[in-house]
């Protein structure tokens, strides 16, 4: 039987449904978790997934307010139980608000206002993100300077900390496992590569043991080949062109969001 | 126009319930500790205007007619231009500014008021909540907790990472200005002797 996945929705989430076939199609099974339901029942799961959307209507602040619901509470003692647990956008700012990520229980980062010159709010473009170093379960079989390029699509997505040297810091320690880069993998620098003035150009940020995951683009919006955007460009964009032009059917090939499930896949098989 | 103030305050609040300020009260009150003494809370947006500002009706109309402020169809503005004129504190209400580090400035709404008035005013937001706790609660250290997020447990209002947090001195009113902590520019016409600590 192959390991459960519990998609947990709060009210105001909205991409349970593409997560549940993300994890389906990796293999996984899967099914969303509503708040309604006691949190005790969510221990009888393998691995967590925290969808996108607006938990709670991103009031107060996007993540906060889920961040204290009683089902964080069972998360966090998984979490520390080494079960692995994803939080993608929305799902990522709930992590960071309950101090999962990066992990210590203290909230230690935010993820700001995106800051980009002459525009403000919420932004969605496609991004190339690089796999850094790190002990993540979800990225640990990818090659380091490998380039995924995947979809964003927030207006809160600035990984920042008050104390300074901090997001540096978790990038020397290998917490980082994406960072923004350009087409051919080069540091993004400047917006629109790193799209919302994330500190380092991070994506995405682990916890020291590597099982909780907090990653702003959607990598369960691109699981076909067919699904990558027509301004995709590298290898990917390359890949899509010709499925495109020469066999339609080539167009549900396995795409670059798949990875990520791809390597949750992997370490449950090993660990439940 | 005349320019006759420096300084003025805009605080803007929902006619009917605010939904926002619901959710933080039944969060605290359910899931922190220091929320179990709190028994009423009040979200209020704060637009801080510095510069040449024309006088109380005109600032009050301007407000009104732009859609930078606030919608006049599901909120009410109170504007206060003087330190003597009265805030929305209501008696025994704990205030607690948070806004935006470094991310408390308007500029469409400086752009809008530029080009409606001729004169270059700075225009900062953030947000104010107005916490009421039940009778023997140190409210002070109490807004504290239920203010600065430190983990699970403690904080909501506000992300130290990227937010400040400044709590009204006293309660019943709040200082002025409170978002704008140095000194103000002048503005070409500004009168003598208003500038903002």
């Amino acid at each position: 039987m192959s390991a459960r996945v519990a998609v947990v929705q709060f009210p105001g989430v909205n991409c349970e449904a593409e997560s549940v076939r993300a994890l389906m199609r990796a293999g996984l099974s899967a099914e969303v978790f509503r708040w309604t339901r006691p949190a005790a029942e969510l221990l009888a799961y393998d691995a967590y997934l925290l969808p996108g959307g607006w938990s709670y209507q991103d009031r107060v602040r996007a993540g906060a307010l889920a961040a204290k619901d009683p089902l964080v509470d069972v998360l966090a003692d998984v979490a520390a139980a080494g079960r692995p647990i994803i939080g993608i956008c929305n799902g990522a700012q709930v992590l960071v608000e309950a101090g999962l990520v990066p992990g210590d229980g203290r909230v230690s980062l935010a993820l700001a206002r995106n800051r980009m010159p002459q525009r403000n709010g919420y932004y969605a473009r496609w991004v190339y993100c690089r796999i850094e170093a790190s002990n993540s379960v979800f990225t640990r079989h990818l090659e380091p300077g490998m380039v995924l390029p995947l979809p964003i699509a927030h207006g809160e997505g600035r990984f920042t900390s008050a104390k300074r040297g901090h997001v540096a810091s978790l990038v020397r320690s290998g917490q980082v496992p994406l960072r923004y880069c350009t087409a051919l993998g080069e540091d993004a620098i400047e917006f629109p590569s790193n799209p919302n003035g994330a500190e380092a150009g991070v994506a995405a940020v682990c916890n020291a043991a590597g099982n909780v995951l907090a990653i702003m683009p959607h990598p369960e919006r691109v699981l076909d080949l067919g699904a990558i955007g027509r301004s995709v460009g590298g290898p990917w964009g390359r890949l899509r062109s010709q499925a495109m032009a020469q066999n339609p059917t080539e167009v549900f090939s396995d795409a670059p969001g798949l990875q990520i499930f791809e390597g949750l896949k992997r370490h449950l098989e090993v660990a439940v | 126009m005349n320019a006759q103030k420096q300084v003025a305050q805009a605080f803007i609040e929902m006619r009917a319930s605010d939904p926002e300020a619901s959710s933080a009260l039944s969060v605290a009150q359910a899931n922190m500790e220091a929320g179990r003494g709190l028994v009423g809370m009040r979200r209020v947006r704060v637009f801080e205007l510095a510069g040449p500002l024309p006088p109380h009706a005109e600032l009050i109309e301007l407000l009104h007619r732009s859609n930078q402020f606030y919608n006049p169809s599901k909120e009410r503005c109170v504007v206060r231009a003087e330190t003597s004129d009265a805030s929305p504190c209501v008696a025994g209400e704990q205030w607690v500014l948070v806004f935006e580090r470094g991310g408390e400035r308007r500029a469409g709404a400086e752009r809008w008021w530029r080009h409606e008035t001729g004169s270059r005013i700075e225009v900062r937001e953030g947000v104010a909540w107005a916490l009421r706790f039940a009778p023997g609660v140190d409210a002070s250290a109490s807004a504290e907790d239920i203010t600065v997020t430190r983990d699970r447990r403690h904080g909501l209002l506000c992300n130290p990472n990227f937010q400040e947090w400044r709590p009204a001195p006293e309660t019943g009113t709040v200082p002025m200005p409170w978002i704008a902590t140095k000194p103000i520019s002048r503005g070409p016409r500004a009168r003598k002797g208003k500038a903002a600590p």
